[in-house]
């Protein structure tokens, strides 16, 4: 269960403090996806980050089962990043030096060391691509890939670890809207099949209709539409 | 996939980025270690030079005498040889070559180096060179004529010191044929004549007689030397049942008495001390040319301080009586350079009967051309004699008793009239012993023939320490290409953050699936660890292009600092590994420290490009101010103390000019930090760019500033022309100085020393006035030596250069108006007070004052430091403590001159049998000069190159600005900017960065040598610098042209639609 109590966030500037979010609270069960929508400053990827352990608030508190990331040691929040979160980002992040597969391992690459889950890991990669349409590409660079299926390399490089919470900033926001709808479909069959709750947030009304419930971001808190 | 493939991923992607990181930390490595590799390679140029120039010589024995050429025939493996220094003429166009080595050898010479026996009379290829000479052509020999008697004695000639011997040249032997044969080495030209042995041995009078042995092995057998090497003589004295033990110098030293008195006891042994007495008078009754002999005993009677007892003879020729007041008239031989007649009064004590030691001819030495000689009217005594006085009376004594004296006084009485330098006895009577082998051997045993002037020395063992070098060539270069270094690492880290800064983003994904901030360091750590070694390897290749380029240098363009065009390139695989270790041990610090600043960015600031939250500007600003206005505050505090000499010029030149260019450089990036104002052209539109990345650009501005610093600065030291009337000067207000290859003994100041030199006829001379040193050679203790000087030339300075008080002085021991009178101080610690160059003190010598210095075997202590003056090759001791330490050098040698600088050509002529050569001060500064200029014009090159390289660097800086705001220029394009517009900004933006540079550099270097140029009489910079400073923003703006390019050429607007 995701739950983010009070979160508020603001940052420093010359004129004083400038706050994004406003004591936002959500509570989400596994399973569970929804999206958010909001007007570009609204706080959307703040919310995002900070649900996903990569920015703490600045007041408030959010735990994934109970276990607020937080308070963990660098090392620690490191590693809660690689096994409970999956993120997919509007410009995919992959690293333009390693193939489609290697990309998809990267998380792999600091997991716990364990033998038996090593082999397992590069099967799952290649189920993970073969199921978002790409296994023929697996030797491929990001270089020569499309928009639509860098992005689904990132969701595969999402799921590799098996994650509890999918993340997803603007995942379709650099897509056309054959490719959008495709990473809308494999985000809620993945969605179906892991039962990892999926957060999506975007600019796009079409998107986010295709999610069972939907919030938007308006002055720094959040509202159910 | 592991961590290793993604850092192998990683590398061979951002190949570009990363080999310009290879590069700049290869340029760092090439720098270090091709400057290491200088100074091996000098090390072992030197070396090899020395050693090849000894041919198959592992020892060598020298004499201060000739001693038996049969002495070669006892030690295996031994050649011998007459070595000298002489002056060469060419006798048909009068080229003239002085301080030419001259070795007398034959066939033994050859052999022993392994090499085809030479019968004529052969030249080195440099002397050939010089005199113009070739095969067949008829040359003069100039030497010193070799002499067992002291030339400073009474008995001593100095009418005419030298021979010249009239030779026709052979052959011209090259190195390979041992033409540069040198026991001393020496970087430069070997101006060397072999002669063959048996001429040169006749020509000078020492038949089978030669003064150096070669060994083939180190080992000495010191008791193959004889007596007679030593120039030892025993006289066996049946009357006394005893010996006489003499000197072939006439004169017993103090060493020889004490190794006789160690032989058989003192006891048993008198000291004799006989002397010519030109007169003995009573009244005016006198008889001329008497000898007259200084006693311990005499049958018993007494010897009083100043009694006097006559021979019968005597006696009755002056008809004297008891109690009679005797006066000896003699001759002495006065240091300073004069013959004087003294005189001594005596009271008649006794006369002695015409029998025993009133007639014994025993107590006088052989002096060459009178105790020979058959009447006294042939004598040929070496000074000035009235034959006219010569009664047929003295010729019948001289007939009869021959040498027998006629006067006898006490020892004490005699040595303290007569005692010399070089020893208080004429003779040792050593009686109870009729055994003259038996005595021959023990006062052998007793003898170390070191003490008496034959060394044996292991001539490989000096050339390996002096060829370590006065000049730590490596530490120069490394310390001049320091900036080099510097500007090439932080060339290697910025191009190490630029691809960082690509690769933000990529970061941030790592961190949002997992990796934590260390594991990432890790990876770039390793990344960085990579790029630095293959930027070793790669430098380690140029390193000795780098050297073999500055070995060039030095042999070419640089010439002037070493002397020689013979050093060629040694590559050490030591210098080599510490140059890598160096740079890559750097190189990876400046990867650390970069990866330091991305501790502060967030994952989501990663993710969104940038590398932490910007510091507010204006409080950045403020702090960067801040630190502007304390850097200055120091650097004007500095350069006040070193025009106050409260620090050195040195210590204030660099701490000021540092935190002078801290100041300004902070002053610029926080100006940039805090860029304010409208922006209403094109040109300040490009100018603003600068402060788009303020620190890339402060940078930038670094770079070109720090390497303007050094150039500027490095020229601005150059020495120049010194004035030779000051007496205050480096030349003392002497314009002239001589070097005599013989030693004039004569005063030359004196009306009867230029009339004994031969300069009476000299018109203009009496305006002109010497100021006369002795000198002890040794080796060259300035920098036009490279080698390290282990036994440097002293010069003894008499009393009168002393009270002068000329030159100036860097430091001296305690504070005395005169510095020079601290050379008279007593030594204390057995060290003789010494002054040197404050330049050779410190770079050649490595002392300081205080220090102690062995010197050709005496204990100088440095009491005080010229400054920049023409005594760079020599320390300088008083004369009376010359004499001490060294009573074998006669003469004087050195001569500085105070009179019109015409009179210069006449001395030389005039003194030419001397090898008397004249220079100007201010030409002999302007030698020292050179060699320093020419170092400051190799290190000011150093800079030019790190200029080059910071402009390089600038122009790859600029072109990834433009890579990276292409987003924005798209934008300009997008309202209507056209590409020349873009080009124009991009110039100006570089020209700012180039001219901000400069001017920073130049003005910070401007004020930093403020003090030394005013101490140093103010010396504006050459027109070169105005030309290279002009040059270096050419070459800065020539950089931008691949940034310039990118512009016009990137599809901006394309990359615009595409975003």
């Amino acid at each position: 269960m995701l739950e983010a109590r009070n979160v508020s966030k603001s940052y420093p500037t010359p004129r004083g403090p400038l706050a994004i979010l406003n004591d936002v609270s959500l509570s989400l069960d596994r399973g569970d996806s929804i999206s958010i929508v909001g007007p570009s400053g609204s706080g959307k990827s703040t919310l995002l980050y900070i649900l996903g352990a990569l920015e703490p608030p600045t007041s408030g508190t959010v735990t994934l089962d109970g276990r607020n990331p937080f308070t963990l040691s660098d090392k620690e929040l490191s590693a809660f990043r690689n096994k409970e979160v999956g993120f997919v980002f509007q410009d995919h992040c992959l690293l333009p030096q390693c193939t489609v597969f290697e990309n998809v391992m990267i998380p792999e690459m600091v997991a716990p060391p364990d033998p038996a889950v090593g082999a397992s890991a590069r099967d799952r990669a290649r189920k993970l691509l073969d199921q978002v349409g790409l296994s023929h590409r697996l030797e491929h660079r990001p270089g020569e890939l499309s928009g639509g299926e860098k992005q689904r390399v990132a969701i595969a490089r999402a799921l590799i670890r098996s994650p509890r919470l999918l993340l997803c900033d603007e995942p379709t926001g650099n897509l056309d809207r054959k490719s959008a709808s495709h990473v809308a479909d494999l985000l809620l069959e993945i969605n179906r099949d892991s039962k990892a709750i999926l957060i999506v947030v975007t600019h796009s009304a079409e998107l986010a209709a295709r999610f069972p419930k939907s919030f938007e971001l308006i002055e720094g808190g959040l509202e159910s539409r | 996939m592991k961590t290793a493939t993604l850092i192998r991923r990683n590398l061979l992607y951002y190949r570009r980025t990363n080999l310009a990181v290879i590069l700049g930390v290869a340029t760092a490595v090439a720098v270090l270690s091709g400057a290491l590799l200088v100074g091996d390679s000098v090390r072992e140029s030197l070396r090899d030079l020395a050693l090849a120039r000894l041919g198959r010589t592992q020892g060598v024995v020298t004499g201060a005498q000739f001693f038996r050429e049969e002495l070669s025939s006892e030690v295996a493996g031994s050649a011998p040889l007459i070595a000298m220094q002489g002056i060469v003429t060419h006798e048909k166009d009068g080229r003239r070559a002085a301080k030419v080595s001259i070795y007398g050898v034959d066939d033994r010479f050859w052999r022993f180096n392994g090499i085809g026996s030479q019968t004529g009379v052969e030249l080195s290829e440099a002397l050939a060179r010089k005199l113009g000479a070739a095969s067949a052509d008829s040359l003069l020999l100039r030497v010193e004529k070799p002499s067992a008697i002291p030339l400073e004695s009474l008995h001593g000639r100095k009418e005419d010191p030298g021979r010249t011997i009239r030779l026709t040249a052979g052959g011209i032997l090259d190195a390979k044929h041992l033409g540069e044969f040198s026991l001393q080495p020496t970087q430069g030209d070997v101006l060397a004549m072999f002669v063959p042995l048996r001429r040169l041995e006749r020509d000078l009078g020492e038949q089978n007689r030669v003064n150096t042995l070669l060994l083939a092995s180190p080992d000495f057998p010191q008791d193959r030397v004889t007596l007679e090497d030593l120039g030892i003589k025993v006289r066996a004295l049946p009357q006394i049942d005893g010996f006489s033990v003499e000197s072939s110098s006439g004169i017993v030293s103090d060493a020889l008495a004490g190794d006789v008195a160690k032989a058989v006891g003192a006891r048993n042994t008198h000291g004799v001390f006989t002397y010519l007495a030109n007169s003995i008078r009573i009244g005016d009754r006198e008889i001329p040319y008497s000898l007259v002999s200084a006693v311990d005993w005499l049958d018993g009677r007494e010897l009083a301080v100043n009694s006097i007892y006559l021979n019968e003879w005597a006696a009755k020729e002056l008809s004297a009586k008891a109690g009679d007041a005797v006066t000896l008239d003699y001759y002495y031989w006065e240091p300073s350079g004069s013959l004087t007649t003294r005189s001594a009064a005596f009271q008649l004590a006794g006369i002695l009967p015409m029998s025993g030691i009133a007639i014994d001819r025993d107590l006088t030495p052989e002096y060459p051309g009178i105790t020979e000689a058959r009447t006294i009217g042939d004598w040929d005594p070496p000074f000035p004699i009235d034959l006219k006085r010569v009664r047929p009376r003295d010729e019948d004594y001289w007939k009869q008793y021959r040498t027998a004296p006629k006067a006898f006084i006490a020892l004490a009485t005699g040595q303290k009239l007569w005692a010399s330098r070089f020893g208080k006895l004429t003779s040792i009577r050593v009686e109870g012993s009729s055994d003259a082998d038996e005595f021959a051997r023990k006062l052998r045993a007793a003898i170390d023939p070191a003490q008496l002037g034959m060394a044996v020395f292991e001539p490989r063992a000096q050339v390996l320490q002096s060829a370590q070098g006065s000049t730590d060539f490596g530490q120069y270069f490394t310390y001049f290409s320091f900036f080099l270094v510097v500007s090439a690492l932080l060339l290697a880290g910025l191009f190490f953050q630029l691809g960082i800064e690509q690769r933000l983003r990529e970061i941030g994904a790592l961190r949002a699936v997992g990796f934590s901030a260390a594991r990432i360091r890790r990876v770039f750590v390793i990344e960085g660890f990579v790029l630095a070694i293959a930027g070793a390897v790669v430098g380690t290749a140029g390193a000795v292009g780098y050297a073999a380029f500055l070995m060039y240098g030095l042999r070419t363009w640089w010439r002037g600092a070493v002397g020689t065009g013979l050093l060629t390139l040694h590559v050490s695989a030591d210098s080599l590994a510490y140059g890598a270790i160096g740079g890559v041990a750097m190189a990876w610090l400046c990867v650390v420290a970069t990866l330091r600043s991305l501790r502060k960015s967030t994952a989501r600031d990663l993710l969104s490009g940038m590398r932490g939250t910007p510091e507010e500007p204006a409080r950045e600003s403020r702090r960067l101010r801040i630190v502007a206005v304390i850097a200055a505050l120091g650097g004007v505090a500095m350069v006040a103390a070193a025009f106050t000499r409260a620090i050195p010029d040195t210590g204030g030149f660099f701490g000021a000019g540092a935190l002078l260019l801290t100041a300004a450089i902070c002053f610029e990036w926080a100006r940039l930090r805090a860029q304010t104002g409208n922006v209403t052209t094109v040109i300040g539109l490009g100018v603003r760019n600068a402060s788009h990345k303020p620190g890339r650009s402060a940078l930038s501005i670094a770079l070109i500033a720090s390497a303007v610093f050094l150039v500027v600065a490095l020229d601005a030291f150059r020495t120049p022309t010194v004035s030779a009337s000051d007496p205050k000067s480096g030349a003392g207000g002497f314009p002239m100085i001589a070097e005599s290859q013989l030693p004039l003994v004569w005063n030359p100041n004196t009306p009867s020393g230029r009339e004994n030199l031969g300069l009476a006829n000299i018109g203009d001379l009496g305006k002109v006035r010497f100021y006369a040193f002795r000198l002890r050679p040794g080796e060259d203790s300035s920098c036009l030596n490279l080698y390290e000087p282990r036994t440097p030339r002293v010069l003894g300075a008499s009393r009168e250069f002393v009270d002068l008080g000329r030159f100036s002085f860097t430091e001296s021991i305690g504070s005395v108006k005169n510095p020079w009178t601290l050379l008279d101080a007593e030594p204390s610690d057995g060290a003789i007070p010494a002054i040197g160059d404050a330049n050779s003190i410190t770079y050649i010598l490595h002392k300081k004052v205080g220090d102690v210095i062995d010197a050709n075997g005496a204990k100088l202590r440095i009491v005080a430091a010229l400054d920049d003056s023409i005594f760079q090759s020599e320390l300088i001791v008083s004369d009376r403590n010359f004499v001490r330490a060294f009573p074998e050098e006669q003469g004087f040698r050195v001569f500085l001159i105070d009179g019109p600088a015409s009179i210069g050509p006449k001395l030389e002529e005039s003194l030419g049998d001397f090898g008397f050569d004249v220079s100007s001060t201010p030409e002999r500064l302007a030698a020292y000069h050179r060699v320093e200029n020419t170092y400051l014009a190799t290190f000011q090159a150093l800079g030019g190159l790190g200029l080059l390289l910071g402009t390089l660097g600038l122009g790859a800086v600029l072109l990834r600005n433009v890579l990276e705001r292409r987003k924005e220029l798209a934008l300009l394009r997008a309202v209507g900017y056209r590409p020349e517009h873009l080009r124009l900004m991009v110039i100006a933006e570089n020209g700012f960065l180039l001219i901000a540079g400069t001017v920073i550099g130049a003005v910070c270097a401007f004020i930093a040598i403020a003090p030394a140029f005013f101490e140093r009489g103010g010396h504006l910079p050459n027109p070169s610098l105005a030309l290279l400073l002009l040059a270096a923003p050419a070459a800065g703006m020539a950089a931008s042209l691949a940034a310039v390019r990118a512009v016009s050429r990137a599809p901006l607007l394309e990359t615009l639609s595409a975003e």
